[in-house]
């Protein structure tokens, strides 16, 4: 019954090299392995598609489509494009092209679309084109420059031949212009736009300050309490974290609602602080309606998303390495310094860099309790996108908003990163 | 509430122990008091923001039920509450199911490929909301989705897949896959063995996501502001115009019905949690 | 006795790199007990995985009483199997987890609950029908698994580890009872350790597993007093080995050279010609400590360099014979260790059928 291999066999039994067949068919089993795996998740990815990527993707294309012009005003920018500014008025060609895509536009009704187009750039260019349309009978193939300049004035200046031109292009980075407060001269070169018109870049400087406060003191707040829950006994540390887990869980609008009611000039606080005698009732503290509500209301929001996974680091901390470090004669101080304190700073990265990240988008807050100065980049976008309909402007600053989330989170992982 | 302060501790020790408790309960207080206050309020029986004199002084004609009566006879409030509850049930049987079966798929990918998927699955958590809601408002309007019901439940939905994706992936990480073959060499099919074997294991996760995404829905109003017709309004975007246009106190006594509602929700995650947690520590040490 | 399993040309790759089962072929006769013996990582659970229908065999088929298996899923296997944790289900009952795979084969409610009373019966454990198996002790559960498993009558059934998570005793305990179970149930049973006295004390059969490829399948017994190579010389027991050359072939025996001018006489096992290399291999315990004349036929010489009380038996640990020291294993009975003095030179004796002359062992 005994089957001993000698060594010779056992040799022939372990190739040394997989023969093809068998890695195929290893192959096989694995790819139907992760294909029925993958099936599950599809439907998910399914509608994530549906309602976030097909719609967010079609968003930020918006940010350089620029079909209005093109498509509106085809002869004129045909007419147009080996004209400059600098060589003066465009040829006849030119105007006669104008003429017959006005005509076509009054025709299909596009006309005032093209208009609020040229309007984003050039304000009255609307009005302008809406008023030469009612005139066109007057242009005719003899001199049709000169009849143009006498419908407006406007068209013996070569800006706005300018302007349709820079508005033209099939797909432009105009928008991208306009929301880093660039903009083209009439020669087309690019150039700062004038000190008073820059908001854009100082909407995303004080929305990159505003977060980076916000994380800032929910770092201060967070870490106390994130180390008095990880240390205290479960049962007492269970009831406090509800303290914490509440308003997570309650409506935004709802603590929103609760902050006007504390701090408005007619609120809680600025109530008790003049009925104590701290203020007058002419000295009540503006505390919301600006830039202190929005950080304040913002803190009370953004703080559990630093505390919880500050918590869950402080959690993984060995007790004993503090012990030690005092047993080596560390003051209590020291040890924390020089032990607990560097131990928890993936906790901190992770608290700050998602607060922050949440704070750059947000949107609700500012919007309800910022008044003018407290406003923030999400603001203006959907300002533009309901407002204004400047939709490309909107698109273009989403883009930018969202390269600026991209980075910071590149620069997370890379820290997490480093940190191992 | 206070950590323990060792015997042996110095005075300068003893002092900082007493500020770090005060500064605790400070840090307490601002959480929960902006909560705690709007209770009160709303039973005040003037239109006012704030406690009125004869509130602090607790007589009784100061308190009323003035704010909840305006709350259940208005009928775009009664709307409002319509809307959200049936859009974030929608939402919520929606997410939950492709959410857990996402997991169940996440989970048995390997370890790179998963991560990319995670990365796209979990991106709608982290893109600013405005971004989202203007994007759907194009691409909707575009299919035929904007103002209706359906465009808010999916739009919801994809909000709230991510929350049951995580906390089922957590719970799966500690699963027993054996059990599912010991179901299978017993002579179970699978779909009785995820009734009966994967399904129970996995339900803290799965109940705890769904809450999630619950109130993900309830307290969403950006995209309905974008997507919702009038009539389709939901609680938070009628407290919106409640805020911006005419402060009253009806959204007060809305704001404290919410509170107690997401305080159940609450208690009723932590249960579950806690249920599971001892469950996993009560194994028979022998 | 007829085959009820048959492993043909089974090889097994997970990641198209490397095999982690090697051309096996394997028969288990009905109602046998085979064991596959080896070290972690040897492809144990991998075979028994693969006759479950968890895992699919890359090449090669798997039949069961006549039936090709290797398209079937597990769940129409009727392979009873017990867990190394023992994967009884948290949510259910012990009852319940009894009664699962008796619900699924839709028994009426009266012979299901006669079923799970008679089962739990058999495992001594009617009084907690009622505990969830967090409830239970580990052997408790052990048993609770081992019921599951036999519930549904299932002609072969397969045990990964199944006393791996159990202390000492209750270890030998539970062999005990599943060797009885195994008697009066006459079921077939695989059973899968990394525990050689387990693998010894319970099998019909043992099949050592190393590398994806069994070295030996034979009974215990023979296993012990005559493995086939020094990977199981080495993994079965304790073992001391010389190297040497194999001088001459004398029928049966051959003359192995282990030193210039030292020459011993060994059984000849993985050795076919004069001139190879070959380990030796030799029982702690059949070693004789300044041996009688005529009492062994090969005597050497050797110095103690350690004596260890066991209290049982007494090792002596020589050197001398080779880079390793050379360990003898004596009975503790009166006087035996009289002349085991640490620097003491001794001389020390085996018989030649007590030598193997083996495959020469790589390093
Ligand atoms: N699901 C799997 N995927 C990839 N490799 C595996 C898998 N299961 C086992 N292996 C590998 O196959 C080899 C044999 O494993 P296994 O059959 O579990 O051995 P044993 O049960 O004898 O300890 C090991 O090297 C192990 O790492
Ligand atoms: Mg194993």
């Amino acid at each position: 019954m005994s089957a001993p291999l000698s060594a010779a066999q056992m040799a022939g039994a372990s190739p040394v090299a997989m023969p093809a067949d068998i890695e195929r068919a290893a192959r096989r089993v694995e790819r139907r392995q992760t294909f029925s795996a993958a099936m599950l998740v599809l439907p998910l990815i399914v509608l994530i598609a549906f309602a976030f990527l097909i719609p967010v993707g079609l968003l930020l294309f918006k940010s350089i489509d620029n079909p209005v012009v093109a498509e509106g005003l085809p002869e004129t920018l045909i007419a147009l494009q080996s004209w400059s500014p600098a060589d003066g008025l465009p040829s006849d060609a030119a105007y006669l092209g104008l003429k017959r895509d006005i005509e076509k536009a009054k025709a299909n009704g596009s006309l005032g679309v093209i208009g609020a187009r040229l309007n984003q750039d050039t304000p009255g260019a609307r009005s302008l084109l809406q008023a030469t349309g009612r005139k066109l009978d007057a242009v005719t193939d003899a001199d049709p420059r000169q009849a143009f300049i006498t419908i407006d004035k406007r068209w013996g200046e070569p800006e706005i031949f300018g302007a349709i031109r820079n508005a033209g292009d099939r797909y432009t980075f105009n928008y991208y212009l306009n929301a880093l407060d660039l903009t083209r001269n009439t020669a087309g070169d690019i150039i700062a736009k004038p000190e008073g018109q820059r908001l854009h870049i100082n909407l995303f400087i004080r929305t990159v300050w505003v977060s980076a406060l916000t994380a800032f003191v929910c770092f201060l707040l967070a870490y106390p309490i994130a180390y008095l829950l990880a240390h205290l006994p479960a049962r007492r540390a269970n009831l406090l974290m509800i303290v914490v887990l509440l308003p997570f869980w309650t409506s935004i609008l709802v603590r929103i609602t609760s902050w006007i009611a504390l701090l408005q000039k007619q609120g809680v606080v600025n109530d008790a602080l003049a009925s104590l005698g701290v203020i007058g009732e002419a000295g009540r503290l503006a505390l919301i309606y600006n830039m202190t509500g929005t950080i304040i209301v913002g803190t009370h929001i953004l703080l559990p998303f630093f505390v919880l996974p500050l918590y869950s680091v402080m959690k993984t901390v060995n007790p004993n390495l503090v012990r030690a470090a005092t047993s080596l004669g560390a003051s209590p101080f020291t040890a924390f310094r020089r032990v607990y304190f560097p131990l928890t700073v993936p906790g901190i990265f992770a608290g700050s860099s998602l607060v922050f990240i949440l704070c750059t988008g947000y949107f609700i807050t500012p919007a309800l309790v910022g008044g003018q100065n407290g406003q923030l980049i999400s603001n203006i976008i959907a300002y533009h996108m309901q407002q204004s309909l400047n939709w490309g402007l909107a698109a273009a600053l989403s883009t930018l908003l969202l390269v600026m989330i991209g980075i910071v989170y590149f620069l997370y992982t890379r820290l997490v990163r480093d940190q191992r | 509430m206070f950590l323990p302060v060792s015997p042996t501790a110095g005075p300068l020790e003893r002092l900082w122990h007493v500020v770090f408790s005060g500064l605790c309960l400070a840090i307490f207080a601002f959480l929960i008091l902006p909560l705690v206050i709007v209770v009160p309020l709303s039973f005040n029986a003037e239109a006012y923001f704030t406690f009125t004199r004869e509130m602090l002084s607790l007589s009784p004609e100061a308190f009323s039920l003035r704010w909840y009566r305006e709350l259940f006879t208005n009928p775009q409030w009664a709307a409002a509450f319509r809307n959200s509850l049936f859009v974030a049930v929608g939402a919520t049987l929606i997410a939950t199911t492709l959410g857990t079966v996402a997991a169940l798929g996440l989970a048995k990918l390997k370890p790179a490929l998963r991560a990319s998927v995670m990365i796209l699955l979990l991106s709608p958590m982290i893109i600013p909301i405005v971004i989202v809601a203007a994007a759907l408002y194009f691409f909707f309007t575009a299919i035929g989705l904007a103002q209706t019901l359906t465009g808010l439940i999916l739009a919801h939905a994809m909000l709230g897949a991510p929350f049951v994706v995580t906390t089922v992936l957590a719970t799966l990480s500690g699963f027993d896959w054996n059990l599912v073959r010991a179901a299978a060499s017993l002579g179970a099919g699978p779909v009785h063995t995820f009734r009966k074997v994967t399904l129970p294991a996995i339900a803290p996760g799965v109940i705890s996501g769904g809450l999630f995404a619950f109130i993900t829905s309830l307290d969403e109003v950006v995209v309905v502001m974008f997507l919702a017709s009038v009539d389709q309004r939901t609680v938070p975007r009628q407290m919106w115009s409640g805020i911006r246009e005419q402060l009253s106190p009806t959204i007060l006594a809305a704001a404290t019905l919410l509170i107690v509602a997401s305080f159940l929700l609450l208690l009723f995650a932590e249960m579950i949690r806690r249920r599971n947690e001892a469950a996993r520590a009560s194994t028979y040490k022998d | 006795m007829t085959s009820l399993v048959s492993l043909r040309g089974i090889q097994k790759t997970y990641d198209g790199k490397q095999l982690v089962v090697k051309n096996l072929d394997l028969e288990v006769s009905e109602g046998e007990f085979l064991t596959l013996l080896g070290p972690s990582g040897s492809g144990k659970t991998t075979v028994l995985m693969m006759l479950a229908g968890f895992e699919t065999p890359t090449t090669g088929e798997i039949v069961i009483a006549g039936q090709h298996m290797t398209r079937l899923p597990p769940q129409k296997r009727g392979i009873g199997m017990v867990f190394q944790n023992y994967a009884l289900f948290p949510n259910m009952s012990v009852a319940e987890n009894l009664a699962f795979p008796l619900e699924v084969r839709k028994l009426p409610a009266a012979e299901l609950r006669d079923r799970v009373e008679k089962s739990l019966a058999m495992v001594r454990l009617t009084p907690f029908a009622d505990r969830r198996p967090s409830q239970l002790s580990g052997g408790q559960q052990q048993r609770v698994a081992l019921a599951r498993a036999l519930i549904f009558e299932p002609r072969l059934v397969l045990m990964d580890e199944p006393l791996g998570a159990l202390d000492k005793n209750l270890r030998e305990q539970m062999q005990y009872e599943i060797k009885q179970i195994h008697a009066r149930l006459g079921v077939t049973v695989v059973y899968v350790t990394h525990d050689q006295s387990e693998a010894l004390t319970m099998s019909d059969r043992v099949a050592v597993f190393n590398d994806g490829i069994i070295q030996q399948i034979c009974p215990p017994k023979e296993l012990y007093e005559r493995p086939g190579n020094s990977f199981v010389a080495g993994f079965i027991g304790e073992n001391n080995r010389l190297q040497g050359v194999v001088r001459k072939i004398i029928d049966d025996d051959c003359l192995v050279e282990i030193a210039p001018g030292v020459t011993v006489r060994a059984r000849k096992v993985g050795v076919h010609a004069t001139a190879e290399p070959t380990t030796l291999s030799i029982r702690p315990e059949r070693v004789k400590i300044s041996p009688q004349a005529g009492e062994v036929d090969t005597v050497i010489a050797g110095e103690v360099e350690s004596v260890l009380y066991h209290g049982d038996h007494i090792r002596a640990h020589l050197r001398g014979l080779g880079p390793t020291p050379f360990v003898v294993k004596l009975p503790n009975t009166n006087g035996a260790a009289a002349t085991l003095v640490a620097g003491a030179s001794v001389s020390i004796g085996w018989a030649s059928r007590d030598c193997l002359a083996l495959d020469l062992m790589e390093a």
